[in-house]
Formats: C-alpha cells, sequence, structure tokens
C-alpha cells in the first residue's frame, strides 16, 4: 500500500521513521535506566517527562518536515476508516466489532503469527500484518486510515518496554508523519500516582508523548476488564479448579469491554472531547473476595479458593528484580504495588455521562454480567449433557 | 531463604492439586522463547537449596532412556537437573512406569505446562487487567466470539439461520453482511461477478453465490439452503431496462425461485410447505364455474324509489377467450349482486393457518366487498357474516385481503376466526365506487361493473419475515426519472407482496454514508418523510426485521429525525433512538399497520 504513494515520499518516510526509532531507543533505554534504582519515585518521574519532553522536540522537528510533504495533494480519507491496534486483545476484539457495527471500515493491525486471527476477517474488518516492534512495518498500514485506535499492550511473556513504549512512540511518530487525523490511546486509570510499577510509568509516559505530539487526540484511562474475571475467576469455578486470589482490600471498578467501546465510539465522534483525558471505571469498585463470592453465588458450588497473600506477591516481585533475566517477571508483578497502595481504583463517572451523553442505567453491571454469563453457561451445559445422552441411546 | 520455601511450598500443593503423581520428573525443558522467563524464575527461586543435589547428577541422566533431540544451553540442563533433585522421593516412582511415561519429552512438557499454570494464576493476582493467553483464547473464543452468552450481539436462532444477501457489495448490503456475520447468522452473498474487488470486499466465511436476479436459473443455487433473504440490490442505472430487471423482476424472481426451494423440501417431507398458498378457486374452465351462484338483494326498501326501478341484473360465464366473467348493472337503490360459493377444502385442511386471501382480479376497476361466513359448516344458520372492501384497477391485478381486515357485520360478533371460514361471496354495489381514473372511466356508469376472476388463494401464516427487501421513498432520486424508478420498485415490491412469504418492505430517505446509531428515526408510513437515513441503520433494520414478528408483512418509511430550526418547529414525530436495549423496532413498528 505504501508503494501507492509517490516513491520518494515513501521512502524518506520510512528513513524518517527509521532514524527516530533509533533516537528513541537510546532515549528509552536511558529512561529506563533511570527507572532501575530502588529509591526512584518521585524524581524519576519529573525525570521521565523530561526526557519525553526532550524526545518530543526531536520529533517534532522531525515530524514537521513530514507534514511538509504530508500537505501536497492527496486523496481524502473517508472519516469511517479507522485502525484498531491490538485487535486480537480482550478490548480491541470488542472495538472492532463495535465499529464494524457501527459501519465503519475497520482495518487491524495485527502480528503475523502462525495461526491468523480469522474471526477479524469473518466479522468484515480488513487484517494487516505488522509488528509495533518493527517499525518499518508500520507506515503501510496507516495509509487512507483516518482514526487510530490502540489498545495494544505487549503480552505477558514479552519485555514491556519494547511494544508497550518503543512500538507506541514509533506508532505515534509515524501517525503524526502521515497526518492521522485523530488517535485514540488507552490507557490505565491512576498511572500517574504509581510512577513505579512499568507498565503504568510507561503509559503515562505515552500519555504525555501523544499530548505535545500536537496529535489530536482522546486518551481514554481504564480500571479494569469484566471478560478478565471470567477466565479468572468464573471458569476455574465452574471446572471445580482452584481459584487464586489475595487478600488485597483493593477495591477495581470493573468495566463490561462492550461498554468501553460502545462509549469509545461515542466519544470518538464528539468534538468537543479532543484532547481530552476520559477515565472510565465500571459502576462499582469491587474486592477479589467479593468478585469470588458473587461466582460462588451465582454458580452455585462452592470455590477452592486459594488465598494468596499479597506479601508474598510484594516479596516475589522484589526477589525477580535482583536477576536481570527475571525483570520482565518482575515488571508484570509490579501491580501488587498499586494492590497494597490503592484501595479503591475506581472514579466518578457522572461528569463523563454527562460529557458524553450516555445513561449510567446502560452501563453492565457485574452482577447482571456475570449472572448472564452464569445462566448461559450453565443452560449450555445442561443442554450439552442432554445431547450426549440422546447420542447414547443412539448408539 | 523464606521466599525460596514459600516457592517450594507452593510447588508442592499445587503438584498434589493437580494430580501430579502421574508426571513427576522434572528432567528435561524444550526451552521456547516464551518460556524462558517464567522457567528462569523457578531457578532464581529454588537456587539456594539445590546445590546439595550436584552429586547425583548422573543418575538423573541414566533416567532418561532415549536420547533426548533436544539442545539445551548449559544452563538451562545444569538448573534442570538440579530442579529434579527437588523430588528424589517421587524418581523412585518411575521404575514401575513403562517407557512411554518417562519419555522425557512429554513429561518436560506436561511439568513445564503445569508449572506455565501455576505461574500464570500467580503473576495473574498482581494484575488489574489482562490480555488474554493464547491457550485460554480458544475456550475464550468459542464464548465470546461465536456464542457469546453476554454478548449484545447474540441473537437466539441466528445459528440456524441462513440468509441470503443479494446486492451484497451495495453499500447497504456490505454492511448488512458484516452485521450478519457478527451475530452469528450463515451467510450467502449473491454477487454478479467474483472477482478479487468483490471478494476483499466481503469477509472470507461468506459463501459467495454467483448469479443474477434477472436469470431465475442462476437464483437456484442461491436460494438453496437459505431461510431468509435480504434484497438490497438496486438498478445500477435508471435506465427502464435496467430498473425492471433488477427492481421489478428481480425480487419476483427471487421470490418465486425461494417458494420453490421451500415447496421442494416440503416435498422431500412429503408435506405442503408452510409458506406456500392454498389454492381456493382457480377459474380456467367451463367446469370451474360451478357452484358459485348469483344473488341479488337490497340493503334497504325504498318505498318511492322501488317504483322506478332500474333493477339489477348480473351473470357468471365463462367466454370464449378463457375468461371468467361476472358482470351486470344495479340501478336499484341500495342493491347489490353477490357471487358466492361454499368452499370445498382438501381434507383435514382449514383456513387458520393462513393469514389472508389473494384474488387475481380483472376489469373495469369497481370496488367489490369480500364476505366471509364463518360458522360450524353443518349449521349455516349460526353462521356469522365478515366483510372486508377491495378496491380493483382497470386492467389486471391482484389484491392481498388479510384476515385480520374483515370486520363482523354485526358489531358485537366477535372477530374472525379464519377456522370457521366456509363461504365466500364477492358483492357488487353501486354505492361508494370511485370514480374510475382515465378518459374511458368518465362515460362509464358507476352502477355496472365487469369483473374477470382468475384465481382466489388463500395466504400462509408464518410468525416471521422471510424477505427483507430494501426499497425507496423517491427522495434523492433524480425528478426526471422518479417516476420510473418508483414504478419498477412499487411492481417489486407488489410482488412480493403477493408471493406468500413473509415480508418486509423499507422504504428509506435518500441514503448517507456515516455512522450509524447517531441520530432518532421516524418510521412512518404514507410517504411523508423528508429527511436521510444513514446506510448503517437501514442494515441494522434490515437484521433486526429478521426476527422480528412486528415486522412480519409491513411496509414502512424511515428516515432520521428531522431537527427543526430553532422556533420553527412545527410538529413533532414519534421517534426511535437506536439505543442499547436494541429493540427499538419492535415499539416502533407495532404502531404501524400490516400488510401494507
Amino acid at each position: 500500500m505504501a508503494l501507492r504513494l509517490p516513491t520518494q515520499l515513501a521512502t524518506r518516510g520510512t528513513f524518517h521513521h527509521h532514524n527516530h526509532t533509533k533516537t528513541t531507543t537510546f532515549t528509552s533505554l536511558s529512561w529506563r535506566r533511570v527507572l532501575s534504582p530502588d529509591d526512584r519515585l518521585p524524581s524519576s518521574t519529573s525525570l521521565a517527562t523530561k526526557k519525553s519532553h526532550v524526545q518530543q522536540l526531536v520529533t517534532c522537528s522531525a515530524s514537521g518536515a513530514a507534514q511538509a510533504v504530508n500537505l501536497a495533494p492527496g486523496t481524502p480519507v473517508r472519516p469511517t476508516s479507522i485502525l484498531v491496534v491490538g485487535a486480537t486483545g480482550t478490548l480491541g476484539r470488542q472495538i472492532v466489532r463495535r465499529a464494524l457495527d457501527e459501519g465503519y471500515d475497520v482495518r487491524c493491525l495485527v502480528r503475523p503469527r502462525p495461526t491468523p486471527a480469522d474471526f477479524l476477517r469473518d466479522w468484515g474488518a480488513t487484517v494487516v500484518n505488522a509488528d509495533l516492534t518493527k517499525p518499518e512495518t508500520i507506515p503501510a498500514t496507516l495509509v487512507g486510515i483516518h482514526t487510530v485506535i490502540d489498545c495494544a499492550t505487549g503480552r505477558p511473556e514479552e519485555p514491556i518496554k519494547t511494544v508497550d513504549w518503543e512500538g507506541k512512540v514509533a506508532l505515534i511518530q509515524c501517525a503524526k508523519a502521515m497526518g492521522i487525523q485523530k488517535y485514540v490511546f488507552y490507557s490505565i486509570h491512576n498511572c500517574d500516582k504509581h510512577p513505579e510499577v512499568p507498565l503504568m510509568e510507561i503509559k503515562y509516559c505515552t500519555e504525555k508523548f501523544l499530548q505535545d505530539s500536537g496529535l489530536n487526540h482522546v486518551i481514554i484511562r481504564l480500571c479494569g476488564f469484566m471478560q478478565g474475571l471470567i477466565g479468572q475467576y468464573a471458569v476455574p469455578i465452574l471446572e471445580e479448579k482452584s481459584v487464586w486470589g489475595t487478600d488485597a482490600p483493593t477495591r477495581i471498578a470493573y468495566m463490561d469491554t462492550q461498554d468501553i467501546a460502545r462509549l469509545t465510539f461515542i466519544a470518538l465522534r464528539n468534538e468537543n472531547i479532543n484532547g481530552k483525558l476520559l477515565t472510565f471505571a465500571g459502576p462499582r469498585a469491587w474486592t477479589t473476595q467479593e468478585v469470588i463470592a458473587l461466582c460462588e453465588r451465582l454458580a452455585g458450588q462452592d470455590a477452592n479458593v486459594t488465598i494468596v497473600p499479597v506479601s508474598i506477591l510484594r516479596f516475589t516481585r522484589q526477589l525477580t528484580r535482583f536477576f536481570e533475566w527475571t525483570n520482565d517477571v518482575a515488571d508484570r508483578l509490579a501491580f501488587s504495588e498499586v494492590l497494597t497502595s490503592d484501595t479503591v481504583f475506581s472514579a466518578p463517572m457522572t461528569e463523563t455521562y454527562s460529557l458524553l451523553g450516555v445513561d449510567s442505567k446502560d452501563i453492565v453491571t457485574l452482577e447482571t454480567y456475570l449472572q448472564d454469563y452464569f445462566t448461559n453457561i450453565l443452560k449450555k451445559l445442561k443442554d450439552i449433557k442432554a445431547q450426549s445422552k440422546q447420542t447414547d441411546i443412539f448408539f | 531463604m523464606s521466599a525460596a520455601t514459600a516457592t517450594t511450598a507452593m510447588s508442592a500443593s499445587t503438584g498434589l492439586g493437580h494430580g501430579f503423581n502421574s508426571s513427576p520428573i522434572w528432567l528435561k525443558w524444550q526451552p521456547s522463547p516464551c518460556q524462558r522467563s517464567t522457567f528462569l524464575i523457578l531457578r532464581a527461586a529454588s537456587s539456594p537449596n539445590t546445590g546439595k543435589g550436584n552429586k547425583k547428577k548422573p543418575k538423573a541422566k541414566k533416567t532418561s532412556p532415549t536420547p533426548t533431540p533436544i539442545t539445551t544451553t548449559t544452563t538451562t540442563t545444569t538448573s534442570t537437573e538440579s530442579i529434579s533433585q527437588d523430588q528424589p522421593q517421587q524418581q523412585q516412582q518411575q521404575v514401575s512406569l513403562s517407557l512411554d511415561d518417562v519419555n522425557p519429552v512429554g513429561l518436560g512438557r506436561k511439568s513445564r505446562q503445569i508449572f506455565d499454570e501455576v505461574w500464570r494464576k500467580f503473576s495473574g493476582l498482581g494484575q488489574i487487567s489482562r490480555t488474554t493467553r493464547v491457550d485460554d483464547r480458544e475456550a475464550l473464543d468459542a464464548l465470546l466470539i461465536r456464542e457469546g452468552p453476554m454478548c449484545e450481539f447474540a441473537i437466539p436462532g441466528a445459528q440456524n439461520t441462513t440468509v441470503l444477501v443479494v446486492g451484497a457489495t451495495s453499500r447497504i448490503g456490505r454492511i448488512v453482511v458484516r452485521k450478519l456475520m457478527l451475530r452469528g447468522y450463515t451467510v450467502k452473498a449473491l454477487v454478479r461477478k467474483a472477482d478479487q474487488a468483490v471478494l476483499d470486499m466481503l469477509p472470507r466465511s461468506v459463501e459467495i453465490v454467483i448469479g443474477d436476479v434477472g436469470e431465475p436459473s442462476t437464483l437456484q443455487a442461491a436460494v438453496e439452503g437459505c431461510n431468509k433473504i435480504i434484497y438490497c440490490a438496486t438498478a445500477r442505472s435508471t435506465i427502464t431496462g435496467d430498473l425492471y430487471r433488477v427492481d421489478h423482476q428481480g425480487v419476483l424472481n427471487l421470490t418465486k425461485a425461494l417458494q420453490d426451494y421451500n415447496n421442494k423440501l416440503a416435498q422431500i417431507r412429503a408435506g405442503k410447505s408452510s409458506k406456500s398458498k392454498l389454492l381456493l378457486a382457480k377459474f380456467k374452465s367451463e367446469d370451474s364455474l360451478n357452484g358459485w351462484e348469483i344473488r341479488q338483494g337490497t340493503y334497504f326498501q325504498d318505498v318511492i324509489a322501488s317504483k322506478y326501478d332500474g333493477g339489477m341484473d348480473a351473470k357468471f360465464e365463462y367466454t370464449e377467450t378463457g375468461q371468467a366473467v361476472f358482470s351486470g348493472y344495479v340501478f336499484t337503490r341500495g342493491g347489490y349482486v353477490e357471487l358466492s360459493k361454499k368452499f370445498s377444502l382438501p381434507l383435514g385442511c382449514t383456513l387458520d393457518r393462513n393469514e389472508g386471501l389473494v384474488l387475481s382480479l380483472g376489469g373495469n376497476g369497481r370496488s367489490y366487498v369480500v364476505i366471509l361466513e364463518a360458522g360450524p359448516s353443518a349449521d349455516t344458520t349460526q353462521s356469522k357474516l365478515y366483510f372486508a372492501r377491495i378496491n380493483t384497477k382497470v386492467g389486471f391485478c391482484r389484491v392481498r385481503v388479510p384476515f385480520s381486515s374483515f370486520r363482523p357485520v354485526k358489531l358485537d360478533d366477535p372477530p374472525l376466526d379464519p377456522f370457521l371460514v366456509h363461504t365466500l361471496t364477492i358483492r357488487f354495489e353501486p354505492r361508494r365506487q370511485r370514480p374510475v381514473e382515465g378518459p374511458a372511466g368518465m362515460k362509464q356508469d358507476p352502477r355496472s361493473f365487469k369483473l374477470i376472476l382468475e384465481y382466489i388463494k388463500a395466504l400462509p401464516t408464518g410468525q416471521e419475515t422471510d424477505f427483507v427487501l430494501v426499497s425507496c421513498t423517491g427522495l434523492g432520486v433524480e425528478p426526471n426519472r422518479r417516476e420510473q424508478v418508483l414504478k419498477a420498485k412499487r411492481a417489486g415490491e407488489d410482488s412480493l407482496r403477493r408471493s406468500g412469504l413473509g415480508y418486509t418492505i423499507i422504504r428509506p430517505g435518500p441514503l448517507k454514508e456515516e455512522p450509524g446509531g447517531q441520530r432518532a428515526l421516524i418510521f412512518d408510513q404514507g410517504n411523508r418523510i423528508s429527511q436521510g437515513i444513514s446506510c448503517v441503520d437501514v442494515a441494522d433494520i434490515c437484521v433486526k426485521a429478521l426476527h422480528d414478528p412486528t415486522a412480519r408483512n409491513k411496509s414502512f418509511d424511515v428516515c432520521h429525525e428531522y431537527v427543526a430550526e430553532e422556533g420553527r418547529e412545527l410538529y413533532e414525530l414519534v421517534a426511535h433512538l437506536p439505543d442499547k436495549a436494541n429493540n427499538y423496532l419492535t415499539p416502533a413498528l407495532s404502531v404501524l399497520e400490516k400488510n401494507t
């Protein structure tokens, strides 16, 4: 697709990005180093932001040149063409589905993989292969795109920095250079208050980077997904496997990803929300214990719960941090810090609702969500049982 | 040290929890890049207390009888072996196992799986929201995507429904296909040419059928296996031939193809298709006129008028040209003539599975009253009368009379029960005749009539719509071709109405290409709308109408809500905002007239 651009333009653009990423790598490396010592909390934040500011300066000068190229006459893009980054994820697939249902033309940026994400194609989305960690693959995917919705995050097993920081920086720079007209970024609630958690720190820096990039953007901070609870609690309880929980008193306002997708598109179309930072939180904040209790009640069976004290989590994190090769794990466990410090992971939503013109009654509560899930699953299980009985008779 | 104890304690406890005894040996690992971190964390955690086990290293090697094809780095081998020393008592057990059980590759894999599972759960605890892992994905996909118990897209019955989308590459059709796929329908798409541009436009799991609605022979394959049809094709030009081919004949061909297919299925089941019409009378020969009797009467006795009575007369005859003609005149004030017959339905066949009559008529465009007599057929004195007025056109036409439009003659009688219907009467009365349009009609006396009868059939009943047709209101069509476009579209609509299929005819305002669900919709009947509508909203209505009983046998106009300028609001129509509950269609359509 990039080949359809004038060749000169395309190559120049790519070179730019290439150079950029290099600078990015350096700066972010130093940013990373700043982070590593133990006593880094407030000062590191400012440092990191400063770094990203420096970076941004570099970016602006370069992207200014790119923009000059971009102003050349070209085909105007249709406002319904969107690119979803991270389309196979829990949130991403709901975004894609919602977008398709509302009539957008959806392109999905997906990493090349042996088993392709066929369901996206089945729904009617276009799938393009690219990898955020390989910046040279990005520009081609942005051709003809009006809006980028970025819900990507690194897989648990890979280093946190490559996708979430370097990849995102490259993507934002490309978007800027190619004149993307809106960029939606998903961040984490309270990420500015927890610089000690690498993922949150990265998200916060990306927010800053995006704000400084001059792109038309919407940043949405999220608390937790209801869909995650299915795999974590509901399925193990139904399968009578052990469920692991923590004794942390933290409450998280879980939200249905379908609601998030719906609100995102309302926000996306509202010109007043440009450049704003929204926080989406569920209707009520729940502790782990409460969620497990709710699942037990709805499933009608007791769960085999293993409670792991948060102190162990923290300790494991401390331990894993000692070794260089376990740093990724340490990064992933870092949320335990949040679990011990924040008691309520939620945000008041009244203002957001009125801003978006949404009725709070339309937002799914965790009770209804899980209720729906369990009634459907139990019914299905019964059906399967009945069917297997029937086949018994036939044989 | 306490960390190490914590970890070992944990692995031991989970080992028990998972029925660990069959795969106790931690021999060799097949390191894959993604497992590296998890694996190494174990080493890190357990390294403090593994130093003492190093002397058992040779023994550990002996336990792998087959040469392992795994290439491991030195660090990993040492660490795996050191881990294997953590369970010396379990190594004793494996002596009794067969060779297959101790296959180090299998064991390594199994143990790694178990460890991964534990580790995943453990590390998952520390996170707020997580992405789904690859191995969970299969299971979750089944839950969240296909059947989606909690997904607002799921529609019960979608799995068992195959929908043929005609015009799948049109502005509306494209989105209809997507919406159907999202909801789990099986979708067939009828396209004229399957070139790459077309294939790219459609989701890959859509079955593509090549055919042309103007060619009936190509449609048999298209309707094969289909339960429902959404027709959003439209002529590409406003040339009359094109209009006729796609907008009129296309609809007719497709309804026929679907009916043929339904009949074929029914024959396989050795029965009648529930969607086919029931023939009540066919006037094809002299004999077919037998049983029809002519009666005449007056509604009231007018003493003065009877002195100047012009009389009335009527006859029902089979002409040489092969037409059954009911003709005559009524000059008497308050007089009428009627043609009546008692049905002789096939045994076990009643009209309760039908929802109306369709009459194929010709003549000079009078209006008539259809009267049904209902009651126990053995005792005609208890029969109750129900009537409905029908209008005909000059020339031939087919008239649909739903049973719901019959009113009792005596006001306190119960509504018509089609099960009890035994006699049908067509009555002509000079009252309330509209003046016939056209120059010939001006000279005609409205008290004379001529009615050519072709057939009378009963329409089948059903719950849902079988055929959704996207027509148009004529707004947005270039004015000098509007007449022709509308004529073709209306002809197409009519052929659908007469087919006996359950139909929904949607007449959207001028189409706009913008995201749907943004603005309130106006549903109306009577060609009063003035606004445009998003293609996506039309597609949404199409998809929703498939399973909505209120949408069956309805035609309606739809457009976006008219946003009046400040201070210039004239009137307010009831608008329906597509909301999350997704049920805007039912309340919107329930107030509209049926059988339109």
